[in-house]
């Protein structure tokens, strides 16, 4: 059975729209990230997945149902809009927030002190929010999602604000809760960290699906014609269009996409007479590539 | 329902377990005991020392008139007043005049008066003190000379002043208050300062309790945690969870008042009295119980229409500060009726009031004012009630709409175009 699925769904704001006749099928025990730049109606997506806005057309079903009361007990959210009670203590805060997902007081209790522990806040547990670092408040809202044990998580902009630690502390508990068969929808503008975290992706681009699918087939499909190439001095011939379509310069390091019957090694060739070559390599494009990529397209 | 309750819950502990909540309700009784009990002691504390008084009688008839007239004691059976004649020596007068001034400042001397030859033709005595301004001392002074001088005009007159006294003597005006029920209560003005007092409260409470939710609100929108809560409950069961939560606040706030009002008639009566001492019998007044359940239905009528549209200011806004622009028209919308107050209470029944109580807006200040003074007509009542209760409704239903909208809208404030649209999209 599907997660969620969600069948041309319809939103606009007055003239604007929002989110443009989505269709998104997720399904269990993976993590699936839904992506694209700010702006592209994910939040309004997640936020009409969480009843908190309603389509203007569209089905949503969530564990095959429609939105419920007793349906968003077994989802977890966690907003791009952080914020907690600040003049709460940190222990009847969590208390409040898993009564309202219809948690029993006793299972609530043992399942805070796991996941204080979890996150080495079980030092804080008497403060009050305000006294809390940022990073700690974030920590204690991701408490807060996964606190009722839900079947679906969804996580908008998860690691926004975080330090590497934090990032990484975060992203462990993700696969561990993945691992115990939650499905996980990451809503995240950040390509890198999707591209190492995500089963299954949805690219939407001005509320509007570009591309979708298993992240492995996706990247396969476009086959080894990447090349990333480290090398030191002035790369000239990035600029020339009948060898190069696009790429992505670092300075030191550049991923190189050949236009339409360019052998790669013609391009290695060509490079090693204007600079000094350290690597080179062929590569699947990264998901960043093939995003701008796909994006590109349809705005021609 | 249950995560209804979980809000309710969280509204009402989180704000009775405050500090500032315990302190202002433990407080407040005992300030408005403070403001009408320290005069009464202080009062009672000055008077425990007898005033030293000079009395120059050029008349040389009234001195003992007026020793009689000023036999007053105090609790403790010492005299209020010491009295002396002083002597003067024909044409001493300013001499002597000058030696009392003198024991005046040195204070030897709380005053004196000076009774003239000719008070019984001009009607007037001078008393010269330091302190002018206790009023009890002017007022026991003036009535014990007039008192003095009309004795003594009439027995020249050949009359017996006891007699004259029987024969002119007052009628005292009784005033009663028929109730509904077909009792008559006396009354000496309680009714008044009863309905003043708890109207007060009303308006207090409406206004205070009103903010507190529309305060909730602003913080639950800035500090961004309302995503989090609407995405478990439906905003309009946070909205009213946030509602009945602060009015239970207020409730229990009332209820331990009454115990305290209840316990302070029960005992504290004769605490007053004790150092009330001989200022006459204090009367508390007794405020009968259905006036004080008429008071809670219509604060909790009146608090459900202010706090809902409270509500909705707050989720319109993004700080405290951008409230109070809001805030002003609604305060007036309090104030209004309170100022009408005076005037329901003398016309109860006047067609302005009988109009003023069916505003629902206005109904709970100005219909329990009505309640208070003069029981109105069984139907005004009910109507009053119904009308109420049909503008809570359409204000819940009116609200919730801007608020599911509002709470998630950061950045300015909605014109009245952008309120509509709000409304469509809620």
């Amino acid at each position: 059975m599907e997660l969620l699925s969600l069948r041309g769904v319809t939103k606009s704001f007055g003239r604007i729209d929002a989110v443009k006749e989505l269709d998104l099928r997720v399904g269990g025990g993976s993590i699936y990230g839904l992506l694209g730049p700010n702006g592209a109606g994910k939040t309004t997506t997640i936020r009409m997945i969480m009843d908190i806005l309603a389509p203007d057309r569209g089905e949503i079903l969530i564990l095959g149902q429609p939105n419920s009361s007793s349906i968003r007990d077994r989802v977890g959210y966690l907003p791009e809009e952080r914020g907690l009670y600040r003049k709460m203590k940190v222990e009847p805060l969590l208390h409040f927030l898993a009564e309202l997902k219809g948690m029993k007081r006793e299972a609530a209790r043992e399942r805070i002190g796991y996941w204080l522990e979890r996150f080495a806040l079980s030092a804080w547990r008497a403060k009050k929010v305000e006294e809390l670092s940022r990073g700690m408040q974030q920590k204690l809202q991701f408490i807060a999602t996964l606190l009722h044990s839900p079947q679906l998580a969804i996580l908008d902009e998860p690691f926004t604000g975080l330090d590497p630690v934090n990032i990484n502390l975060v992203k462990e508990v993700m696969l561990e809760e993945k691992k115990k068969g939650v499905s996980i929808i990451l809503s995240t503008h950040l390509m890198e960290q999707a591209e190492k975290l995500c089963d299954q992706i949805c690219l939407i681009s001005e509320g509007e699906k570009v591309l979708d699918g298993n992240l492995k087939e996706i990247k396969a499909n476009y086959g080894k014609n990447s090349i990333v190439l480290e090398y030191e001095g002035q790369a000239r011939f990035l600029s020339d269009k009948e060898m190069v379509e696009s790429y992505d310069d670092y300075g030191r390091w550049v991923e190189v996409h050949p236009s339409a019957g360019v052998d790669p090694q013609e391009i290695l060739r060509r490079a090693a007479q204007e600079v000094a070559i350290l690597k080179f390599e062929l590569v699947e494009p990264s998901l960043n590539e093939i995003f701008i990529k796909t994006v590109r397209k349809g705005e021609r | 329902m249950r995560r209804m309750k979980a809000v309710v819950k969280r509204e009402y502990l989180t704000r009775v377990r405050k500090r500032t909540f315990i302190i202002s309700t433990l407080a407040m009784p005992l300030i408005i005991l403070a403001v009408t009990g320290l005069p009464i002691l202080l009062m009672s504390l000055k008077s425990e020392k007898p005033k030293e008084i000079s009395i120059i009688d050029q008349t040389d008839k009234l001195f003992p008139g007026l020793k009689a007239a000023l036999k007053d004691t105090t609790k403790g059976g010492l005299s209020l007043y010491r009295l002396s004649q002083v002597a003067v020596p024909l044409g001493e007068l300013s001499t002597v005049r000058r030696k009392l001034t003198e024991e005046v400042n040195k204070g030897k001397l709380d005053g004196y008066l000076v009774v003239p030859s000719d008070v019984f033709g001009k009607n007037q005595v001078q008393f010269y003190a330091r302190n002018v301004s206790n009023f009890r001392v002017n007022d026991d002074l003036e009535r014990a000379v007039s008192q003095t001088v009309s004795h003594f005009r009439l027995s020249n007159s050949g009359l017996d002043p006891e007699k004259v006294k029987k024969l002119v003597k007052g009628v005292e005006l009784q005033t009663f208050k028929v109730t509904a029920g077909g009792n008559e209560e006396e009354d000496s003005g309680a009714t008044f300062m009863i309905t003043y007092i708890l109207v007060f409260f009303l308006y207090m409470s409406l206004l205070i309790y009103g903010m507190m939710v529309m305060r909730g609100v602003i913080e639950e929108k800035s500090s961004r945690v309302v995503e989090m809560i609407v995405s478990a409950i439906k905003p309009f069961q946070l909205m009213a969870g946030k509602v009945l939560g602060v009015g239970g606040v207020g409730l229990t706030q009332f209820l331990i008042w009454s115990l305290l009002v209840g316990g302070f008639s029960l005992y504290g009566r004769n605490l007053v009295s004790s150092f009330a001492g001989r200022l006459g019998p204090l009367s508390i007044p007794g405020i009968p119980i259905s006036l004080l359940l008429y008071f809670i239905l219509y604060f909790l009528l009146g608090y459900f229409l202010y706090a809902t549209i409270y509500a909705g200011v707050g989720a319109m806004v993004n700080s405290e500060e951008e409230a109070q622009h809001l805030q002003m028209p609604l305060t007036m919308l309090l104030v209004i009726p309170f100022m009408l107050m005076f005037y329901v209470i003398g016309n109860p029944n006047s067609g302005l009031a009988v109009l003023l109580s069916f505003i629902p807006l206005f109904t709970p200040i100005i219909m329990f004012t009505r309640i208070a003074v003069q029981t109105p007509p069984l139907w005004q009542i009910g109507l009053s009630l119904v009308l109420l209760g049909l503008a809570i409704w359409v204000m819940v239903w009116i609200v919730s709409k801007i608020y599911r909208v509002g709470i998630l809208m950061y950045g300015k404030r909605p014109s009245l175009p952008e309120l509509v649209k709000w409304f469509r999209y809620g």
